[in-house]
């Protein structure tokens, strides 16, 4: 009787979370794994949206919650991100010259070691110097916030996520600031015991380090020096990147609202003119053998 | 001599067989595929069950004729090995020595431990990611004891000839220089991998050293030694391991038509692995 009873509440908890969470779908055109690939958001009256302004950032202070773009999947090396310069930011695969963007493997990482993505609706502003104590007079990498999710599912590009946050780390890429948002998804088995960095600490013993390595090691492998970060490399807690977060979005706000020009800023086109487009998703091009290399740093 | 493969049934299925062909005829993976490439230069073939970042837990099979490579079930579930942060599947090519074997009959001398009644398990360290019953051709660099539950278990290190660091790894300390923090992680690795499924630590043998490219190759022809005896009857307890070949025609199995019996080619799509998987496992105190 009592199990009875709990299958029927716990069925009523999952509509009621499907009703919460809007149903997004996508459009995929071309080859994965090749410069014209692109996927883009579908909102649930079809229209084409942008996976930077068109999902809702949804903060929630007091449950420390925003929502999150899946962008590249735990332990694999393309790097999807939303485009900044093409309509409707669609999720594609970095490219330099043409040639698309994996990440090496640093010892003892294989691939991307979070579920990575974006925080929609924040942009880290490229054209104001920061006042804060610790990274003044440094300026916005011109994206949406990028976050590490940590929860035990591999997570699919695409996917928007629920996600509590747990902290952040101040990486400075090539003069850049570059937050990274740790967080967990909602869902997770263990997202209701960890709420700040010293609960990820608990379990997820050794975690926080190899977030840090990661984030200064990964470019070594192209000849690239090692990454810096702001605040001696220490985490900032969840307060701190709640307001982080919250600039992010203050910024996002006044890149949506300003007469800007400046064609280097991001594409602003978005959802509401019912424009519809057509899938054609091609097959998968081949995933490159040296991708499989692992990389050795003497500093291990 | 250039191997292919056959496979029959769909990866992550209880029915996926991959059989090492020769000349397109299936070959026993344990018994026909020499063990010497190259015995003057010392180069081995090594038979590639698992690669790198996978879970899937595959391995030469004792008991099917011509020996494929299945996946290991428990309670007729396929098994997977667990991800221990901050590792991802098994983090080398793994495999096995072809015509090897460690006798459970003979116990070690220096590890105290019987053998696991297994193919002499090899872990590949290069750059490049293998694929399940692959034939590799390999130079011996040492090996580690691993004691699992009991039974010594070695694994042996190589590395593929035809790597871009090949020429410059010739013994065990030149796998520190070149892949510093891969013998450490190997150690750590084959400690924990059974903690998340309720299992103690493993042990390793000679306080976890791995030994140098001399002891390993005493090892190696130890083990070859005893699937000599195996194959030829002569074994204390041949343990009803499936000794059935097409190549050694001084044995009582030798059976060349036993490659026409075995199903044609049939590679399917794989079968989707469960979510369950994926997760990672944090151990805490692990090294």
């Amino acid at each position: 009787m009592i199990r009875g009873l709990n299958s029927v509440m716990k069925r009523l908890l999952m509509t009621k979370s499907h009703l919460e969470t809007p149903f997004y779908g996508k459009v995929v055109q071309g080859s994965k794994f090749t410069s014209e690939y692109a996927q883009y958001l579908k909102l649930p009256n079809g229209e084409v949206g942008s996976y930077f302004h068109d999902i809702p950032i949804d903060i929630d202070h007091k449950k420390h919650t925003v929502n999150m773009v899946v962008e590249v999947p735990r332990w694999s090396n393309a790097k999807f991100e939303i485009s900044r310069d093409r309509a409707f930011n669609p999720i594609v695969q970095d490219n330099k010259n043409g040639k698309v963007r994996f990440v090496d493997n640093v010892f003892p990482a294989h691939g991307f070691i979070h579920n990575y993505g974006a925080i929609p609706q924040t942009w880290e502003d490229p054209t104001v110097v920061s006042a804060h104590e610790g990274v003044t007079g440094i300026k916005g990498d011109n994206d949406p916030l990028d976050c590490c999710e940590i929860g035990s599912a591999v997570l699919s590009m695409g996917d928007i996520k629920k996600v509590k946050v747990l902290g952040s780390l101040a990486l400075i890429d090539q003069g850049e600031l570059d937050w990274k948002v740790l967080v967990i998804d909602v869902n997770d088995p263990l997202a209701t015991k960890v709420g700040n960095l010293n609960d990820v600490e608990t379990y997820f013993p050794k975690l926080l380090g190899s977030t840090r390595s990661w984030f200064r090691n990964y470019k070594i492998p192209t000849g690239r020096p090692a990454n810096e970060f702001a605040f001696n490399g220490q985490y900032k807690s969840v307060q701190e990147t709640l307001e982080v977060i919250e600039e992010c979005h203050a910024s996002w706000v006044k890149l949506l609202e300003e007469d800007l020009t400046d064609k280097k800023l991001p594409q602003r086109q978005r959802a509401g003119g019912g424009v519809v487009f057509h899938p054609n998703e091609l097959p998968d091009a081949p995933i490159p053998p040296e991708v499989g290399r692992w990389h050795y740093l003497k500093e291990n | 001599m250039v191997y292919t493969t056959r496979q029959i049934g769909a990866k992550n299925t209880l029915d996926y067989k991959v059989f090492i062909e020769e000349n397109g005829k299936p070959v026993s993976s344990f018994h026909d595929i020499p063990l010497y490439a190259d015995e003057a230069n010392q180069i081995f073939n090594m038979v590639v069950e698992i690669p790198r970042w996978t879970n899937a837990k595959l391995e030469i099979s004792k008991e099917e004729r011509l020996n494929p490579i299945i996946q290991d079930t428990k309670k007729g579930k396929l098994r997977y090995v667990r991800n221990c942060f901050p590792h991802h599947g098994y983090i080398h090519n793994y495999g096995a020595f072809p015509q090897t074997w460690e006798d459970p009959s003979s116990v070690h001398p220096e590890t105290k431990a019987a053998g696991d009644n297994d193919p002499l398990d090899v872990l590949e360290i290069g750059e490049t990611i293998g694929y399940t019953g692959q034939v590799k051709q390999v130079k011996v660099l040492g090996v580690m004891a691993l004691l699992d539950e009991g039974e010594t278990d070695w694994k042996v290190i190589v590395i593929d000839v035809n790597d871009p660091l090949a020429a410059k790894l010739n013994d065990i300390e030149d796998v520190e220089k070149y892949f510093p923090g891969l013998l450490r992680a190997t150690n750590e690795w084959f400690r924990i991998y059974k903690i998340p499924d309720g299992k103690p630590e493993n042990q390793f043998a000679f306080s976890g050293e791995a030994k140098n490219k001399k002891y390993a190759l005493d090892v190696i022809r130890e083990c070859s030694e005893a699937w000599k005896d195996l194959v030829q009857g002569k074994a204390a307890d041949a343990k009803d391991i499936e000794l059935t070949n097409t190549t050694l025609t001084g044995t009582s199995l030798f059976a060349p038509s036993a490659a026409d019996a075995i199903a044609p080619n049939e590679a399917k799509e794989d079968a989707p692995v469960d979510k369950s998987v994926d997760k990672w496992f944090f151990i805490s105190g692990s090294a």
